[in-house]
């Protein structure tokens, strides 16, 4: 069925490891122009500073549903990825200024947003304008997925167990707040650029972007409560450039 | 509102089975074995309407249609609609409950906070749980909104309304003559309606200059005798009471009270058109002042919508006005008036129609009149709302 063989491919594009955030490589853009400019790549960890709150257990007993498919093992709201230790995950870090205009790929294959165990999965999505993006949901269970943009068009979308929808953004926008009305704690991200220098934090802490020409840019790094850290950076040609932010408490 | 069968004939026609990317999650009959877990109770062998409700709907709009009995983690706080409150919901037409769920709260000015779920369910899917929340409403004594016409010019409604109307006409040829109308209608029981008309205006004295002032203002009661939603059918008698408040030597008024009992009548015709009459007698308490008169005025139109069905609807009508003194070896007076309606705003609670009342008979001698209203139905939410 068309339905199917459209998940095999979007669970093959993406790599997602279970468990852990989406470490997403950057695909090469920059136009041939008769000049060689070096590819440089563009790495760091993001970290947070301070004692970091506990993880607390979200409580999902209002919904028999939810509370079962969570009774093994509930779902921690948790700032730092592993307890006692300072790496960040789902920070977004992306090329915010310093970018020449030039053509570029869009990439047809989709990224995904998916619904298991009342959570959304992952915790952020970084892609294209225009590049499609997958919405389904694999629970048994009616959710909504309400996609509050503000420079993309809004949109609500009503979806039982299996529906996927897809859906596509026209204008760059980080930090689209996408939740679920009919479970309160269910919050996601989406970030969209109109370039392909992105990447999101796995739970190392760790970020590459791939494949930057040299030059002289701005990176801003974007975390879904504590705010944004911005950092300008030298990249020369035919070498690694390390980035790493760190971010406070609010 | 206004939007009659079209919307939901031209959604269903010009929809069409949604192909979804995704593996389709249930058939109709199965619904009920896939229900939202989070809502004990709702058994496998509901029909289809109830298991699709509880799949679909019960988390936010709860199992008694009224926001209760549903997770106690629902996010929002904006109200959900109370599915059985008659007054309510009789007076929707299931094409635009249909628009709603398929496109959302924003397609009629809610709150996005209502999904859409183009992507869930099928048309006829979405009919059935429609079929369903009918139920919480169980008294059949209100008449439904599929059979609230749009309203014409000058031809009351059978359907009893709460609404405001500002009328404006103004003579195209002939002495000047410019009125406006206000009128307040507003419903009490299941099927009546009171209402108020404040006319003024100016008019040309044979004279020459300009006399403006009041006009006479009438109160009128209808109730809707008879009605049935499966014959697309509604029958009323009403009757206003005119009184002399406008000034007789500007022109503006007849100098004396006015009874004028009517009927009307309104028929769905096909998906999408329909045809409203009306017959009535005028019959002023001094005959002297102004004669007694049978008026008969008949309508036919037919509403289309934009984008898919879900849209603006815009209704072409033709309006015929007949009168006749009922003194012996009076002539008839006939007139056409030609219009169109469109809805204003996204909640399409605000309508504006535009014609022109053409004389047929004696048309060397009557004016031509441009008329114009702006209509806004209180009942589904302010002025400003909805836009």
């Amino acid at each position: 069925m068309a339905g199917r063989s459209m998940r095999r491919l979007a669970g093959a594009a993406i790599l997602v490891i279970p468990g852990a955030s989406t470490f997403l490589a950057a695909v090469p853009a920059a136009p041939e122009t008769g000049v060689i400019r070096g590819k440089v790549n563009v790495s760091g960890t993001v970290t947070f500073a301070g004692t970091a709150p506990p993880a607390v257990a979200i409580d999902m007993s209002g919904d028999a549903y939810c509370a079962a498919a969570n009774a093994a093992e509930p779902v921690r709201r948790r700032t730092v990825a592993i307890d006692g230790e300072d790496r960040l995950a789902d920070v977004v870090v992306y090329v915010k200024e310093g970018l020449a205009a030039g053509d570029r790929v869009v990439p047809q294959e989709a990224a995904l947003l998916d619904q298991q165990k009342c959570m959304y999965l992952p915790h952020v999505v970084a892609l294209q304008t225009r590049q499609p993006i997958l919405i389904r949901n694999s629970d048994e269970t009616l959710h909504n997925v309400h996609v509050r943009a503000r420079h993309n068009r809004e949109f609500n979308i009503g979806q039982i167990r299996g529906v996927e929808s897809r859906r596509a953004f026209s204008t760059p926008e980080v930090g689209i707040r996408v939740t679920c009305d009919i479970h309160g704690w269910m919050s996601s991200s989406i970030a969209v650029f109109d370039h392909p220098f992105f990447a999101i934090s796995g739970d190392s802490g760790g970020y590459s972007i791939a494949d930057l020409p040299a030059g002289e840019y701005l990176l801003e790094a974007w975390h879904a409560s504590l705010g944004t850290q911005q950092q300008r950076v030298t990249v020369t040609a035919g070498g690694t450039t390390t980035v790493s932010f760190t971010f406070q408490a609010q | 509102m206004h939007v009659t069968l079209v919307a939901l004939a031209a959604s269903v026609v010009a929809y069409a089975p949604v192909t979804r990317p995704g593996v389709r999650a249930h058939a109709l009959g199965g619904g009920g074995q896939r229900l939202a877990a989070g809502l004990a109770g709702w058994e496998a062998q509901d029909t289809a309407g109830r298991g699709l409700y509880g799949m679909g709907c019960a988390s936010c709009h709860g199992r008694d249609g009224r926001g209760g009995e549903r997770g106690t983690n629902v996010a929002f706080t904006v109200a959900v609609p109370d599915f059985t409150d008659c007054s309510f919901s009789s007076r929707e037409p299931d094409a635009d409950w249909i628009a709603v769920v398929h496109e959302g709260g924003p397609v009629r000015g809610f709150d996005s906070t209502m999904p859409s779920f183009a992507e869930a369910f099928t048309v006829e899917e979405m009919q059935a749980i429609i079929d369903y929340v009918r139920s919480f409403c169980g008294e059949s004594a209100w008449p439904r909104g599929e059979l609230n016409l749009p309203r014409a010019l000058h031809t009351e409604k059978a359907y009893p309304e709460d609404e405001a109307v500002t009328t404006m006409s103004a003579d195209v040829d002939g002495p000047g003559r410019v009125v406006n109308e206000l009128v307040y209608e507003r419903r009490f029981g299941a099927r009546s309606q009171i209402e108020i008309g404040v006319p003024f205006g100016a008019a040309e004295a044979p004279s020459g200059g300009w006399e403006a002032g009041l006009g006479d203002i009438g109160l009128g009661v209808k109730h809707t005798v008879w009605h049935s939603l499966a014959g697309g059918t509604i029958f009323s008698l009403g009757g206003e009471v005119v009184v002399p408040t406008g000034s007789e030597s500007a022109g503006l008024g007849t100098g004396t009270l006015v009874f004028e009992p009517y009927a009307a009548f309104g028929q769905i015709l096909g998906s999408a058109g329909f045809v409203q009459l009306l017959a009535g007698v005028e019959l002023p308490a001094d005959t002297d002042k102004a004669a007694r008169e049978a008026v008969w005025r008949g309508v036919a139109g037919w509403t289309l919508a934009q984008d898919r069905g879900f849209g603006r609807s815009w209704t072409p009508m033709v309006e015929v006005l007949g009168s006749r003194d009922l003194e012996g070896g009076a002539k008839a007076a006939w007139d056409l008036v030609p219009q169109l309606q469109v809805s204003l705003n996204t909640r399409q609670h605000v309508l504006a129609n535009i014609g022109v009342r053409m004389p047929v008979t004696d048309a060397d001698v009557r004016s031509t009149t441009l008329v114009v209203y702006i209509l806004w139905d209180w009942f589904d939410g302010g002025l400003f709302s909805g836009w």
